[in-house]
Formats: C-alpha cells, structure tokens, sequence
C-alpha cells in the first residue's frame, strides 16, 4: 500500500529523510562558524579590535544560515516531492567563499596586526 | 540534453544555469547528498582554520613565535585551501551527475592528508628538540 500524500507543503513522502538531514548538516555547519568566531576572539589581546571584524563575520555569516534554514528545508522538501531540485550554487559558492575570506582575514591578521 | 524552453529548466537561475550547462537534472536525492557533502569539507576546513587560530592563542607557552607563526599559517591555508576545493569538488560532483559521467576522484582529500602530516611532523620535531 502507497504512503498517504503529504499535506501541500507541509512535508515529503522522502523515508530518506534528506531535507531533514540536508537542513541538519547546515546546522552543524553554523555551529562550526559559530566554535569558529568564538575561537577567534582568543586573539583579541594579541591582535587588537581588528579581531572583531572577523568575529562579526563569522557571526554573520552563522546568522545568515539560521535565517535561510526553513527556506532551505521547504526547497528540499518541494524538491523530493516534485522529483526535480534546483542545485543550491549560490549557497555553496556564498559559503566557500567566506570561509576562504576567514582565511585570509586571519593570515593578515596574524602578520600585520 | 536538457531543454532551455522547459520552464522548469528556466527556473533553475542564472548562476546554475551558467554553471551547470547541459545533461539532465539528476535524482533531487543525489543532489542534496552532494550539499551534504559539500558541508562536511567545508565542515572541515572550519576545523582547520579553528586550529590554526587555536595554535596561535592557546600554545603561547609550549613554542617560540616563529613555529606557532609557521604552524597557526599552515592550517589555515589548508582552511582557504580546502574551503576552495569543496566548491570546486560540489560543482564537479553536480556536473559528472548531470552529463551520468563517473564521480572525479577526491583530490582535496590528499591535501587535508599531506597538511595534517606536515603539521603533524613540525609538532614532533619541535617537541622532541626542545
């Protein structure tokens, strides 16, 4: 016997569970950006209020993925429900590049400050 | 091929349009694997950086400037190195699944390999020769 079909835009029929899982990994994603900021801010005594700019990336950065989190999960959801998604490039390409910005934010750091 | 008049094609947007061209769009299931891949490299790079940070903060008492300077450096390029490659690897991963092509060989994991060996090695020797 079929599933019952999942209420119109409320869930999926995925036993997958992948929008779960895909909205999950973001998570773990922006708590890692958020263990990241904190670490940063040891360098505050050593590296002067410049730290901070890092930090507030960082936390924007974290800030921007919670804020997409529900958008993220009704996209996955619609997408295995209509068997079609739009791979997410903005996000992906949006998210390596800050974190290679944080890299090079914290090598200039660390040598001139 | 895929078809540019499909709307469903049309409502893909200008970046993945440009970046994903032609083959077929592939299960919505492999496609978010991929995300989900994506995010455990980037994952990992933020680990790399959180080290190199980690290292310059925390071992101010263990070793001299230059080796903590050396160090905090080198785990945090391998960070931009790796954050980098896990966008290259999520669009080639997307690109060989469109076009039904084998999945390209993980070249970013010899690089988190060979990195952790180098800081490892710079640790040992230090700490034995002090």
């Amino acid at each position: 016997m079929s599933p019952a079909p999942a209420p119109a835009g409320r869930g999926h029929e995925d036993p997958g569970l992948q929008p779960e899982r895909t909205v999950l990994s973001w998570g773990r994603t922006m708590l890692a950006l958020c263990t990241a900021a904190a670490v940063y801010l040891k360098w505050l005594p050593m590296h002067g209020v410049f730290v901070l700019c890092l930090f507030t990336f960082a936390l924007c950065l974290a800030g921007g993925i919670y804020a997409t989190q529900r958008l993220r999960y009704r996209r996955s959801a619609t997408g295995i429900a209509g068997e079609r998604i739009t791979p997410d490039a903005v996000s992906v390409l949006l998210t390596s590049g800050a974190c290679v910005l944080l890299g090079v934010l914290g090598i200039t750091t660390l040598l001139l400050f | 091929m895929s078809d540019p008049q499909d709307p469903a094609e049309r409502r893909r947007g200008a970046l993945s349009e440009r970046l994903l061209r032609g083959g077929a769009e592939p299960d919505p299931r492999f496609t978010l694997a991929n995300e989900r891949t994506f995010l455990a490299w980037i994952r990992t790079s933020l680990a790399f950086l959180a080290g190199g940070i980690a290292v310059e903060a925390f071992t101010g008492d263990i070793f001299d400037v230059a080796v903590r300077t050396f160090l905090a450096v080198v785990l945090l390029l391998l960070g931009m190195l790796l954050s980098a490659g896990a966008a290259v690897r999520w669009l080639n991963v997307e690109r060989s699944m469109r076009h039904s092509a084998p999945l390209p060989l993980p070249l970013i994991a010899p690089l988190v390999a060979v990195g952790g060996a180098i800081a490892s090695g710079v640790l040992v020797v230090v700490v034995l020769t002090r």
